[in-house]
This record gives structure tokens, sequence and C-alpha cells, in this order.
């Protein structure tokens, strides 16, 4: 049997992070090629919606994000199987989302959020649903739940078409190389000016966390 | 328009996070705060680059609903409410909502300039790759915004290259008040007037391409259409947010009337295309205005750092000496950011030059000319990282991993242009030859002085209180 490996995730180190939003701001430009983002920001036509979020506190501030959980708890609460483990990363289909909550709710980190959808830069409204503005009766637009993919979608169409993406994570995989072994770099990581964020991919997470137990002995 | 008292930058309190990331890429030490609290910029310092706004990254989120409205942040920011981009912490006066108001006065003779690098990058606002060149879809798309004439800064370089050519061979034959520094980027401008007012004599007193451009619209050109100057709305496009303080400053008028009445960015223009409904992408190519509106090579690539050397250098040294220069391309000139060193050889004279790109790199210089050991003649100074490509109103960027390669693609792109031109010297673009055979007379004359040249004013603090 295939050794089991577990699965990758970004973490912040509080320390190093200086609340600049840069990582939120990249994390939304790769994800939405489809939605008309290119490289400038006057492309962009829909709300800056990340997957994952800078939070502050009085003597910190620093990023929180999906765990990628191996037993993940948000796919086990959401009725529609749209939660699913996919090439060592829990990721939602977007598409079969109904929007219900449950996963916000069960994971422990607040990973997810809940927020309109949109496709070709236009709020994506429902088949049936419909609510009623202004004495009207219009569809109501989609709310989908958003977290973490671990950038897997960094070569959907949009991205191959603009060349861009796959040039910036070339540029920072030959300069910096990915811990993780070659593994593609999450925007986020590559674009933090503090490196404060990192992929911990799991040979490397235990093989650290051994060495720095066996220092301390 | 009131540039003179707005500051042109700021930073929006309600937004700011406190990284001061932006206080990193400031050349001018210009952003006071403790870190994670908002930050503030001293305005006496500020050489209104727009570095800062280029780098910040805290945006509005929507998550965030204690914030002021969008709609009253757009109004604040001048910008127009049609804007659907995300607003960031640090940011520029707008001047679109004025503009678009403007154009639509049909009492108005409309006309307007466009920088070199607009070209080169107004394309990014629309989707297309880094450095894409569209001057052809930039000329047609000012003429549905309702433009009366569309001319180029370019014309203006080509200009400020017969002039500030003549100044420097004028200067090195007589030993006098050199080193001689550039004077086309205002950011580098008032920064010697703050920080090193003993410099000012140094400075060309060339007006930058722009002025010359407005002022060129209020007079030659008025008078070849014959409109009343005073009717005439000047308008430019800039990659600069500090052009919008130049045009402002009280000297830059002709006979009581503004040479340039507005500036807006290149980020504006694509802002103001859009609202209204212009299709860019699908645009028909369509040329410049004559006479204003022809350039050399030579004027297109003043957006590069090192362009404006390099075009002073190709009409210099046939000034001098009379014969055709060896080499139109001037590769040991083209870089990046910090300082660069040549010795041209121009006849019997060795020219030392010396290229500043990035306003932290040129204290050093500063304290060799206080020293009296500067070794150089020439001096181009732009405060930007690599020029005008670099400016703080071209389009912003998602992702700071690819500040890099954007500036690459423009810059090439910028060199190719000038590569595919016929005429890539200045004193060989037959408008030029013409203006001065009509207009000007010679370079240096007296109708060049009074509208073509200028004087600076030190602003250290002691000259400030008046
Ligand atoms: S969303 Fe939350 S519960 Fe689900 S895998 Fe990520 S961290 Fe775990
Ligand atoms: S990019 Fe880095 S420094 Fe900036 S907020 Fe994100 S983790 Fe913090
Ligand atoms: S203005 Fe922007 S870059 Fe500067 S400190 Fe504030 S959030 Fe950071
Ligand atoms: S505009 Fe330039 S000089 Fe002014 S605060 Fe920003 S980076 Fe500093």
């Amino acid at each position: 049997m295939k050794k089991e490996q577990p699965n990758s995730f970004v973490i912040a180190e509080a320390g190093k992070c200086i609340g600049c939003k840069a990582c939120e701001l990249a994390c939304f430009a790769v994800h939405n090629r489809d939605n008309g983002v290119a490289a400038a920001v006057g492309t962009v036509t829909t709300p800056v919606i990340p997957r994952l979020y800078v939070i502050r506190t009085d003597s910190f501030t620093m990023p929180v994000q999906c765990r990628h959980c191996e037993n993940a708890p948000c796919a086990g609460v959401c009725p529609v199987q749209a939660i699913v483990q996919e090439e060592g990363a829990i990721t939602i289909d977007e598409d079969r989302c109904i929007g219900c909550k449950a996963c916000a709710i069960a994971c422990p980190f607040g990973a997810i959020s809940l927020y309109k959808a949109y496709s070709n830069g236009q709020e994506h409204k429902q088949p049936y649903l419909r609510e009623r503005l202004d004495g009207r009766l219009e569809r109501k637009t989609r709310v989908i739940a958003y977290k973490c993919d671990l950038c897997h979608d960094i070569t959907n169409s949009g991205n191959i078409a603009s060349g861009e993406i796959a040039a910036a994570a070339a540029v920072n995989n030959s300069g910096t190389p990915s811990e993780g072994g070659g593994e593609p770099m999450p925007a986020c990581v590559s674009v933090c000016p503090e490196q404060a964020l990192k992929l911990v991919s799991q040979s490397l997470g235990a093989s650290r966390s051994r060495k720095a137990a066996g220092l301390r002995l | 328009m009131t540039p003179n008292i707005d500051p042109i930058i700021h930073i929006d309190e309600e937004l700011c996070t406190g990284c001061r990331r932006c206080a990193a890429v400031c050349p001018v030490d210009a952003i006071i705060g403790e870190a994670g609290t908002p930050q503030k910029i001293d305005a006496h310092r500020c050489v209104v680059c727009g570095q800062c706004v280029q780098t910040c990254a805290a945006y509005a989120a929507e998550s965030e609903p204690a914030l002021t409205s969008r709609a009253e942040k757009l109004r604040q920011r001048g910008q127009l409410s049609s804007v659907r981009e995300p607003l960031f912490a640090a940011y520029s006066t707008g001047h679109a909502l004025e503009l678009k108001e403007a154009l639509a006065d049909p009492k108005r003779y409309k006309v307007v300039q466009c920088a070199p690098v607009i070209r080169v990058s107004l394309a990014e606002e629309f989707g297309l790759p880094f450095g894409t060149l569209t001057p052809g879809k930039m000329a047609a798309a000012l003429r549905l915004l309702n433009f009366d004439r569309v001319y180029d800064t370019n014309f203006g370089a080509d200009v400020t290259i017969m002039e500030e050519g003549s100044e420097l061979i004028g200067r090195v034959m007589s030993g006098e008040r050199l080193p001689m520094f550039t004077s086309c980027c205002p950011a580098w401008v008032k920064h010697a007037e703050t920080a090193a007012p003993h410099v000012l004599d140094h400075l060309s007193s060339c007006k930058s391409p722009m002025q010359m451009v407005g002022a060129l619209v209020k007079t030659y050109s008025a008078e070849l259409d014959g409109v009343a100057p005073a009717d005439i709305l000047s308008v430019a496009v800039m990659p600069c947010t500090c052009k919008k303080f130049e045009a402002g400053r009280d000297e830059m008028n002709v006979d009581g009337l503004r040479e340039v009445d507005m500036v807006i960015t290149t980020r504006e223009l694509a802002q103001l295309i859009k609202d209204k409904g212009i299709d860019f992408m699908n645009l028909p190519d369509e040329p410049f205005d004559s006479p204003l509106g022809k350039y050399s090579g030579a004027g297109t690539i003043f957006g590069a750092t090192g362009g404006v050397m390099e075009a002073a250098i190709r009409t210099g040294y046939e000034l001098v000496t009379h014969e055709s220069i060896p080499n139109l391309q001037l590769d040991f000139i083209r870089g990046d950011e910090g300082i660069r060193t040549a010795t041209v050889q121009i006849g019997d004279l060795e020219l030392k030059v010396a290229i500043v790109a990035g306003l932290k790199y040129v204290s050093s210089i500063l304290e060799q000319v206080s020293d009296g050991t500067c070794p150089y003649h020439f001096i181009e100074v732009m405060a930007c990282p690599e020029g005008c490509v670099s400016g703080g109103g071209q389009p912003k960027l998602l992702l700071e991993t690819q500040r890099k390669a954007a500036y690459q693609a423009r810059k090439s792109s910028i060199y190719r242009h000038d590569s595919n031109q016929k005429v890539r010297k200045s004193h060989e673009n037959p408008a030029i030859i013409k203006l001065y055979k009509d207009f000007l007379g010679e370079p240096l004359g007296h109708t060049s002085h009074h509208l073509l040249h200028t004087k600076f004013f030190s602003r250290s603090v002691k000259g400030e209180l008046k």
C-alpha cells in the first residue's frame, strides 16, 4: 500500500507578518483569471474575495487559512459532498456548493467564508430562487463557500492564457526553491514581502519538528 | 484645478494597516508613523512620485462594513463613479471626474498630449500583456473621448533635446555651471528644490516636455488652428503623479494662461475609456494630429531611464561634430535602478555622463557637486526606479512578483518603438525643423526663452517661510 502523505498547508509566522494584505490580493488575483482579472488592478471588476484572511489583534497580525485537515470536518458536514480531498488538498467544488454554511460553522479555523459567486466578471445568478428587490422579483445571486485550495487552479484556463502566473511562479521557484521540494508555490507565499508564509509540506514539517524536539533533549 | 494646495498623494486612514511597505519604497523618507498605525505623509519632503501608491496592497474589503461608502470614497478621491477596481489606502488625487465634465463643454477647444510611455502600458488596464504597444488605439480612444486635437509629449521631448542639447554644449564650451542636470522629471526637480537648493543652478533651465507642449499648444498650435488661447483646455496624460504638481506650479504659464490645465494618469485615462463604454481592444489605429503629434525615436525613449541621455547624445554628437553618429543605439546607457556612468567621445570632447535611476541614489552625486569633485558633465536623474515606465500613475500590479517583468516589457517595447521609427534623431524630425523655422527661430533664442525655459526656487524650509 502506498505510504499515506499528509496534506500540505500554508502557515504564517506572526512575528514576521506586517499585515500588508499583499497575500490576500495575490490570492484573489490568481483565482479570478476567469473573471477577467489580469495583471493590472484596473482589470478588476468584482469585489476582492481572497481565500485567506489577514487578522489583527493588539499584539500581532497574520493571515489565517485552511489547514487542509486530514479528517476535514468541513467535508463531513457538507450535505452535497461539495468538499473533497484532491491531490493532497481539501477543495470545494464551487459549482456544487449550495451555500448552506455548514462547513463555515464546522471549520475550527474560520477558514471558510461565504460570498457572492462571479462568472465572467458578473454576479452569477441562480436559475430558480428569486428575491424581491424594489418591488420586483429578480433572480438571486448565488452565494458559495470560498477557501484556500493551495492554488490548485493556478493553471486554470485564464492563468494559462495570460502566461503570467506560470512565469511568476517559475521565477520564484528558481530564485527561492520551494521547501516542499519542487511543489508549485501558492501565490500568497510567492508575494509575501516578509517571507512570513510557508508552504508546509509534510516530510518537511515532520522532520523539522523532530529535529527541533531532538535539539531540546 | 488646485494642485498647488492639494498634496496629491494621500493615505486613507481608514484603510492603512501601518505595514510601512510604502515607507520602504519612498525615496525621500516622507512617510511617517509607527508600524501598525495609519501612516502620514510629510508633504514638504514628499516628491509626489507615487511609488507608495504603486506598492500599497491594503484595500477596502467587502467584509468591512464600517468603512465610509465606496461612492463617497470615490468622490473624495476625484474618481469617476463608474470605477470598479478596489480602493487602496495610498492613492493620488484624481482628475478624471473634473476632466469628464470639461470634455462635455462644447465651448472649449480640447487638446491632449500623451507621454511616451502611455502607449506601452495603457493596454495592460484592458488585460493585454505587459508592454503591448498601442499608440494608434490610444489616439482613437482620445478622439472618442471628445478631444479636438490629439498631440504628443514625444514632440515636446524632441524640442527638449534641441534646447537642452544646445544648453549643454554651451555650458561645456564655456565650462560654466557643470555638471548640468536634466530637469524633465518633476519629482527630481522638487527634491532638488527641497533638499539640495545649492544645485539648482546646475539644473537645465528647460521646462519638461509636457510643459513645452503645453506652452506650444497655447501659442504655436493655437495660431495654426485659429483658436483663442483662452478657449483651449490643455490636458496631459502622464505616467506620473508628480506631473499634476508640476502643471500647477505658478511659473508654468504663458502670458497668464496655464500651459497644462489638467493632468490625468495612465490609470485615469483607462478609467475614462471604460466609463464611456469604448471597446478599446477593437479600436482601429488612428494617427496623431500634426504638427505637435509628429515625433522621432529619440522622443520616444524619454520614457525609460537613460532615454533622455541617449536622445541628447544622438543630437549633441551631430551638432558638435557635424557628422553622422556612428551608432544610434547606445546600449551602455540602457539599464535599470542605480547609477550608471559612461564616457562618450564626441569629436575632441570626452563627455562624461551619469544616469541616476531612483531618487535614493542621487545623494552621493549631490555631495560630489557640493564638494566640487563631481567628474561628470551631464547627469540624467529620474526619481522612479526605472524611469517613467515605473511611474506612480502607471497601471498598478496585483502581484508584486510581476513588477520586474512589467518594467522590462514596457521598456523593451519603448526601445522597439524607437528602432521602428524612420526618424530617430530629434533634430531630423521634420515637424521640429519647421517649428524652429516658422516659430521659434533658434534653440535658446528669444521665443524659446520666453516659452520653454524656467527658473527653479528653493523650497528648503527657510525659503518656504517666505
Ligand atoms: S476548511 Fe477548515 S475544516 Fe475544512 S479542511 Fe480547511 S481548516 Fe479543516
Ligand atoms: S503578504 Fe506576508 S506580510 Fe503581508 S499580510 Fe500577508 S503574510 Fe503578512
Ligand atoms: S499606506 Fe499602504 S503600504 Fe503604506 S503603511 Fe498603509 S497600508 Fe501599508
Ligand atoms: S509619493 Fe513618493 S515621495 Fe511621496 S510619500 Fe509616496 S513614495 Fe514618498
